[in-house]
């Protein structure tokens, strides 16, 4: 079994007082999305506005018990994910910041790109989202059909169309994925503004996770400076798709813990709201509490793979994320089914939970996505086994 | 059961308008045809009906879901007992059950149209293997419950047999969801369908565990 360090068990402690904030709002925020405005000041919000800027950037860390904490790595960051989806998930990705734009800016940046994205950052309160899904390709991504065509000596169209973008309709940064020509290699990211003229972002109504805003993106020949470019100082292998892929494996033991956090809050609210429970509901909820230590576990495992880069973290992080999001749906039921009928009317909380939890299954790849990748790293041996 | 179940009756009409039709013409179909007084009550005193149907919102309302077909409203009365209902809960439960099973299958036919129009590289969604595998996995789920139903007359399958039916459902849907992608977890969609589909069940029937289904697809 793996425990906590010092340091990042002060983190938890932390982070779960802070997410005691959040339950509150979560109701809320599920009605109405925009509510996020009216909640910048909570703390573990402030956390995240600028989680991830690496400490060049950032002279003002979140300080615990003697600790600085950036958010950079990958072990704090899915302690945090857990505990604050237990408090709600909807506000955790409501947040601003740079959490999943910054990770690739950091794998695809030059040293220009990333100062100018990070002081944005670290202005005030920054959305900024990640758009790589489109409509008619989603886990098949690498077929995107968005152009970006030189237009001039120094500057770029976009032309296209995303689709489930979180957050993009109130950021004002974001990267898109394009093609420059065709083939797996022809892939390009972009750090765009959402100001550019052509750039629009409608809203779609969603089951659950509605702070997220999930939106469609049309980009109407947007253009773009030949500075805003990532990756043109890395070799052409390292660009486009590469990188994006490296930087979702280390985004992906994230989304897990997000998944377990949902899963977790499920379990703690039949604790929290049954006095008594029968011998069988008992089982079960042990059972359950079983299911989430072991998942934690592998959480915790795949992103201590992933901040010592060892080559295995993808493939762990894919394992956790297919459990993460199952376990999601299994465990919101199983808390569901702990009251009688009606507990979905009567217990609107418990509702939202597996409505949420229906999202988890699509982010950062599917279950069958997850296991493809997995069973790739099995038989070609990345997936070390002792 | 004998090895022939008799021809289909009227309950393959609930079924049938919920595949073809929609949930909102489907649960009409159910309050015209069945309902006697008020309609009827889940045992927590809940009831989910089409809106603007009579006694659909008399209780509190708590909600209101809108479908591609229309509108749903839920709502509770504490002060009406269940009595006032002369609508037959064997038919009711028997009725819904058959309803939320061709929204089931609905939900099938949305996931076939689906990905048989999306490609990976040069070949069909819906004919990667994993995917197929996934929707026969479903398809296995609906047959053992089609073959439960077929010729059941109200009263047949008791209560319990009833629940686990509806459980089973929950459970089919759920694989059927996460074939469809993000699609289905948009609120005008069929996901929206499925989450009005659960919300019946765990009215009349109570909510379905996980079970020993939930792995598949
Ligand atoms: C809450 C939420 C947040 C999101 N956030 C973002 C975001 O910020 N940015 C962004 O770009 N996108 C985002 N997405 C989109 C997400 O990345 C896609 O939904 C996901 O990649 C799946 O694509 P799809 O929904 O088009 O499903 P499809 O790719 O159409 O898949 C449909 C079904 O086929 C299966 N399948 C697909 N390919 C294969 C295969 N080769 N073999 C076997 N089975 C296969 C899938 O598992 C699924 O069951 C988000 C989605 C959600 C729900």
């Amino acid at each position: 079994m793996i425990e906590l360090d010092d340091r990042t068990l002060a983190f938890q402690r932390q982070t779960r007082a802070w997410a005691q904030e959040l339950k509150p709002l979560a109701l809320e925020l599920d009605r109405d999305p925009d509510a996020i405005h009216r909640h910048l000041d909570v703390a573990i919000v402030s956390y995240l506005t600028r989680m991830t800027v690496p400490p060049e950037y950032n002279p003002d860390p979140v300080v615990i018990d003697g600790h600085r904490f950036y958010g950079t790595g990958t072990l704090e960051r899915v302690v945090l994910a857990e505990e604050a989806a237990v408090g709600d998930a909807g506000l955790l990705l409501a947040s601003p910041g740079p959490v999943m734009s910054g990770v690739l800016v950091d794998a695809m940046g030059d040293e220009q790109q990333k100062k100018w994205f990070y002081s944005r950052i670290m202005e005030k309160p920054t959305w900024t989202f990640f758009a790589l899904t489109e409509p008619d390709r989603g886990s098949d991504a690498g077929a995107m059909s968005t152009t970006l065509t030189p237009d001039g000596d120094h500057h770029f169209v976009l032309r296209g169309a995303k689709r489930y973008v979180g957050n993009a309709a109130r950021a004002d940064l974001g990267i898109v994925f394009a093609r420059t020509r065709p083939g797996p290699l022809g892939v390009t990211a972009v750090l765009i503004e959402t100001s550019a003229a052509g750039f629009t972002a409608e809203p779609l109504e969603t089951i659950g996770l509605r702070g997220l805003r999930l939106t469609a993106v049309t980009l109407d020949d947007v253009r773009v400076p030949a500075d805003q470019v990532l990756g043109r100082h890395l070799r052409a292998t390292q660009r486009g798709m590469w990188s994006a892929v490296q930087g979702l494996n280390r985004l992906r033991p994230g989304v897990a813990a997000f998944g377990l956090g949902i899963a977790r809050a499920a379990y703690e609210y039949v604790l929290d709201n049954r006095r008594t429970l029968n011998t069988a509901d008992r089982h079960r909820l042990d059972r359950l509490a079983l299911r989430l230590t072991e998942l934690r576990q592998l959480i915790w495992r795949s992103a201590i793979a992933v901040d010592d880069n060892e080559p295995a973290a993808g493939y762990l992080a894919s394992a956790a994320k297919a459990r993460a999001s199952r376990l999601a749906e299994e465990a919101t039921l199983e808390a569901l089914s702990c009251f009688g009928p009606g507990a979905r009317l009567d217990h609107p909380l418990l509702d939202k939970l597996a409505r949420d939890a229906r999202g988890v299954e699509f982010m950062e790849g599917t279950g069958n996505i997850q296991k493809l990748n997995l069973f790739t790293g099995l038989v070609q041996g990345g997936l070390r086994r002792d | 059961m004998t090895g022939r179940t008799a021809a289909a009756d009227e309950w393959i009409r609930y079924r049938r308008t919920a595949r073809h039709d929609g949930l909102v013409a489907a649960l009409s179909l159910l309050y015209e045809t069945l309902c006697d007084g008020a309609p009827p009550h889940g045992p927590g005193g809940h009831v989910v009906a089409p809106a603007g149907f009579v006694g659909a919102d008399t209780g509190d309302v708590m909600a209101t879901m809108t479908v591609e077909d229309g509108a749903i409203v839920a709502s509770r009365s504490r002060t009406a007992p269940p009595s006032v209902s002369r609508t037959p809960w064997a038919a009711w439960a028997l009725g819904t059950t058959c309803l939320r099973f061709g929204l089931s299958e609905r939900l099938l036919d949305a996931v076939l149209a689906h990905l048989g129009g999306r490609t990976v590289g040069d070949a069909r969604l819906l004919h990667q293997q994993m995917v197929k595998g996934g929707v026969a996995e479903a398809v296995i789920e609906q047959l053992e419950i089609e073959t439960m139903l077929a010729g059941a007359a109200p009263g047949d399958l008791d209560d319990g047999v009833l629940s686990a039916l509806n459980a089973q459902i929950t459970r089919t849907d759920r694989m059927l969801l996460r074939l469809l992608g993000a699609v289905s977890f948009l609120a005008d969609g069929p996901g929206q369908v499925a989450r009005v589909s659960e919300l019946i069940a765990d009215v009349y029937f109570g909510p379905a565990p996980a079970g020993e289904h939930g792995g598949a697809a």
